[in-house]
């Protein structure tokens, strides 16, 4: 790694943390935090309270959820568990103390989901949106549902896709112009930005038989892009665990291979740089014929990957290899020279950054500039409720962020929210490090 | 405590499952095969029997000849004279071990063999190849340490040993054709029995592969006698008064028959022992607070993998009424969509049934369900194919045999329960116990129905099939069998006497 860049890379995330702080306000959001870092500590006590903020919103009352997160505290030696958790534990808790408890949490537990899910619907959400344009946020919008297994669900997946870009458009058309989040060096760029689940709009997806899911998925794809193209909305294809993304990328090429979409809409996919293949598979979408030459050009988002857990256990009891990496620093260092490559091509694709971590945020924006680039010429993404300190720190240094919104109700978010939860509260994940660590240690270089 | 289980094939990898099709294609051209008669290593072809390809009737997959009394007689004085039972016992594990290894070899030809003989799907026949090596290696790794320690007291010795019983007859059946006779007939071998090997009539060519990894590891020849034969071998071998253990998997009726045919010959020397592996009538039970999208796949594939040829496969779901609705929507819907087709084909998940026979009492439990339908997935004309169904139990009769036999096919049945009490009570009255499954995410509640079930393995919250071997060692309770474990580091011990030594150790007084 040249000095050059290593030393521009830590000023500018000095510059970042200095800006950064200030945002740590709101009371409420830092209790939670702490106590969630807390846990960190306490392994017994976070899995016993995770299941039960997981099991929670399909629990039929306050009684029964009590009943579960006693369940659950009963599992957790008695010291580690909370004073006011304690009287649940006893083993003759009444129905009514269980009834008193169930009440309580049923709240708590919306509220913690209300920090990362902006609302029941796009109709609910959308002062959210109104809001963050105003403070200079572009949203990337993401349907939370139950998994797809019957077509009935796949069909009525759509259709909720289909209603969302029709009153994206509408809803953002009349928004006051922001010049760096409504055009870059492409081009105008779409206000209404949708992210679509491949795995949520087929139930046909097998993992043995990629192209059964993928042809499915096309048939619903096609008609969403034709939406899309006319409402000049922006469609990003999510990607999930490591079993689903042959099938996405064989439906993304199935469909974007013809030249009905040569022109439009505004697609883009995901690169997870956790994977061990993932260069392979940065340079596979790159040189793809689907997206090559496709005007406006395609958003290629750069992720860390939300599925370690997952794709270790999976392979794991399999005896395969896992297809991701063991380390952080690994991940770490493959999501660097993946955006330095990212941005290199910046003239054929639009590069999304999307971390909350510190230093792989300014390597980007270092690189950016050494390549002589200008701030708008990429795009940093964050997640609603974990980078909200991070956007508001690179939007003052005039960077286009775009926030990752997520929708929908708490039973189906349930499975994003615990996920979100765990990364919020891991040892591995950064916000958790941020807090406990030196900037300095913040800084050094991965791999 | 080191055994790690041999790695699956990793199928989502377009190579991989090309590099099967290809073993597929390589297989094809050699078909039929000839599977042997073998005794003292010497095989005898024919040609008037035959296993075909159940997804596609027309294609021979082996054509042989069945051995006849002669040589079944023949066999067994070979296995009474065998230098097998003083081999030590390092070399007769080292023989799995081998075994172990050329399994391994073999493994692209052996799955494929077994997508054609009893038409598995391609996933469901490599986890079988991987059961087989990890039964042979852990046998080999349990059989050393299988004898246990004593107490002592001051001034004598004990010792515990284990001896090898005598002629071992493995009866085995065609749903897992490879490894369930290679765990049955690996530790009786191990233990220094010989075998009698009579494979199931309808997956010869499997079983003589096994025989042929086995004599190029180096079993001798006249301690491992292939039989392949029908019905009538088995009786034989069952009464014979010089056969010292029976291993038995397959149904509780034949499992039922040899319990009482066992022991009736004049002349035994011994009293048999029988470690039998038999079906099960297995249930789901489905509380209120559980998460579908969990759930309904993994019931989907409990009930209908291997067409629910798999004697731990899903037969009823017993569901808590407050989800109920919910539940028989998504599983109606993920049933539609199934794909039954010919078992070389990566996409299928259900294949056709082994044989006519097994179609015939299939649609005689299909047509008891006329009234009661409450989805079905559409299935190709002709061949072995069936419609899997979905069946509301709650519109059965009580005593329908539809909720109370196993069916062996592709059809799962739902009941509405008012809580799941009542549904471990409905289960806790069936005569079988073999798998079970608790969907529940209260610890309280999945440790009272764990209480209260009789099922030989439990499963929380995942798919009730896919037992691996050193994880979740396999064997049912109460109708269901002998209680041996398939897959446990006990197992080995049925097939051995234990032989207590206790020897003074004191000489004038002094422990010398």
């Amino acid at each position: 790694m040249d000095d050059v860049l290593e030393s521009r890379t830590r000023e500018l995330a000095e510059e970042l943390w200095r800006r950064e702080p200030g945002a740590w306000h709101h009371p409420f959001v830092a209790l939670g935090r702490r106590s969630l870092g807390s846990l960190d500590q306490r392994p017994a006590l976070r899995s016993a309270l995770f299941r039960f903020i997981d099991v929670a919103p399909a629990c039929r009352g306050p009684r029964e959820r009590g009943a579960h997160l006693r369940a659950f505290l009963r599992e957790v030696e008695d010291d580690r568990v909370p004073a006011l958790l304690r009287p649940l534990r006893a083993r003759s808790a009444p129905t009514p103390l269980l009834a008193l408890y169930g009440l309580g949490t049923g709240p708590a537990t919306a509220l913690i989901a209300r920090q990362f899910i902006a609302g029941r619907s796009v109709s609910a959400a959308t002062r959210n949106l109104r809001l963050m344009w105003r403070q200079g946020q572009s949203f990337a919008l993401d349907l939370l549902g139950e998994a797809t297994v019957t077509e009935a669900e796949a069909e009525a997946y759509f259709e909720r896709c289909a209603e969302t870009l029709r009153t994206l458009s509408e809803v953002t058309s009349g928004w006051t112009a922001q010049p760096l989040l409504d055009g870059d060096q492409h081009g105008a760029l779409p206000r209404a930005n949708l992210s679509i689940k491949l795995t949520a709009l087929t139930p046909m997806l097998r993992p043995l038989a990629p192209e059964l899911g993928a042809g499915d998925a096309a048939r619903r794809l096609r008609p969403l892009l034709r939406l899309a193209r006319d409402a000049h909305a922006h469609v990003h294809l999510d990607m999930e665990d490591y079993d689903s993304r042959e099938t996405l990328l064989m439906a993304l090429e199935e469909v974007l291979s013809g030249r009905e979409f040569e022109d439009g809409p505004s697609v883009g996919v995901v690169v997870q740089a956790y994977l061990r293949d993932a260069e392979e598979s940065l340079e596979r979408v790159i040189g793809s014929a689907a997206l090559a030459d496709r005007s406006p050009p395609p958003t290629i988002r750069l992720v860390k990957g939300a599925y370690w857990d997952h794709e270790r256990v999976v392979a794991t009891q399999r005896g395969w290899e896992p297809p991701v990496w063991g380390e952080k620093r690994q991940s770490d260092a493959c999501f660097e020279r993946l955006s330095r490559r990212l941005i290199e091509v910046r003239g054929a694709v639009r590069p999304a950054i999307a971390t909350h971590n510190l230093r792989s945020l300014a390597h980007a924006a270092a690189f950016l500039e050494q390549r002589g680039g200008d701030r708008g010429e990429i795009e940093f993404q964050v997640l609603r409720g974990l980078g909200d300190e991070i956007a508001a720190g690179l939007g003052r240094l005039g960077y286009r962020v775009r926030v990752y919104t997520p929708i929908g109700d708490l039973v189906a978010g349930m499975a994003y929210l615990v996920r979100r939860l765990l990364e919020n509260s891991s040892s591995q994940g950064f916000l958790l490090r941020q807090r406990h660590h030196s900037l300095e240690e913040l800084l050094e270089a991965p791999g | 405590m080191s055994f790690r289980n041999h790695p699956l094939l990793e199928l989502r990898r377009a190579e991989v499952r090309d590099r099967l099709t290809e073993a597929l294609g390589a297989l094809d051209r050699e078909l039929p095969l000839r599977p042997e008669v073998v005794l003292a290593g010497k095989g005898a072809a024919g040609d008037d029997r035959a296993s075909s390809d159940p997804c596609e009737p027309d294609r021979e997959v082996a054509r042989l000849r069945w051995a006849d009394a002669e040589e079944a007689e023949r066999a067994l004085e070979l296995a009474l004279e065998s230098e097998w039972p003083r081999r030590p016992l390092g070399s007769r594990a080292g023989v799995l071990e081998r075994a172990a290894a050329l399994l391994v070899e073999r493994r692209d030809r052996l799955a494929a063999l077994i997508v054609r003989e009893v038409g598995k799907p391609w996933e469901d026949a490599d986890a079988e190849v991987c059961e087989a090596i990890d039964f042979l290696r852990l046998y080999a790794e349990a059989a050393g340490a299988a004898a246990g320690e004593l107490a002592h007291a001051p001034g004598e010795r004990n010792v515990l040993r284990l001896r090898p019983r005598g002629p071992t007859a493995v009866i085995s059946p065609w749903n897992f054709p490879l490894s369930i006779p290679c765990g049955m007939v690996a530790a009786a071998l191990v233990m220094g029995n010989p075998v009698l090997f009579k494979p199931a009539e309808q997956s010869p060519a499997c079983g003589w592969e096994l025989v042929r990894v086995l004599l190029d590891a180096g079993a001798d020849p006249a301690a491992l006698a292939f039989l392949p034969g029908a019905a009538e071998l088995g009786r034989w071998l069952v009464a014979e008064p010089r056969v010292a253990t029976i291993a038995f998997t397959g149904s509780a009726a034949v499992g039922l028959e040899i319990q009482r045919r066992a022991h009736a010959a004049e002349g035994q020397r011994q009293i048999k022992r029988i470690v039998a592996e038999l079906g099960g009538k297995n249930c789901v039970l489905v509380d209120s607070d559980v998460d579908l999208d969990e759930a309904v796949p993994a019931i989907v594939r409990s009930a209908y993998g291997y067409a629910g040829q798999k004697c731990s496969a899903a037969a009823r779901a017993l569901v808590h009424e407050a989800i109920a609705d919910r539940l028989v929507d998504r599983l109606s819907g993920a049933v539609e969509l199934l794909r039954v087709g010919p078992a070389g084909d990566f996409a299928t998940e259900v294949p056709a049934l082994i044989d006519t026979d097994a179609m015939s009492r299939y649609r005689g439990y299909a047509d008891l369900c006329e009234d009661a339908e409450l989805a079905r997935a559409p299935a190709p004309e002709g061949g072995q194919f069936v419609t899997p169904l979905l069946v509301d139990g709650d519109r059965l009769a009580e005593d329908s045999p539809v909720l109370r036999e196993e069916i062996f096919g592709p059809l799962l049945t739902v009941e509405r329960v008012r809580d799941l009490d009542h549904a471990a009570a409905r289960v806790a009255a069936l005569p079988q116990a073999l798998t079970a499954g608790i969907f529940c995410r209260q610890p309280d509640r999945i440790e009272r129905l764990v209480e209260l079930l009789p099922a030989g393995v439990v499963y929380v919250d995942r798919a009730i099939t896919g037992a691996m071997v050193a994880r979740q060692p396999f064997g049912g309770n109460r109708l269901s069998g002998t209680g041996a474990r398939a897959g446990g580091r006990d197992y080995v011990r049925h097939f051995a006497d234990e032989q207590v030594v206790s020897t003074n150790v004191v000489r004038h007084g002094v422990v010398l």
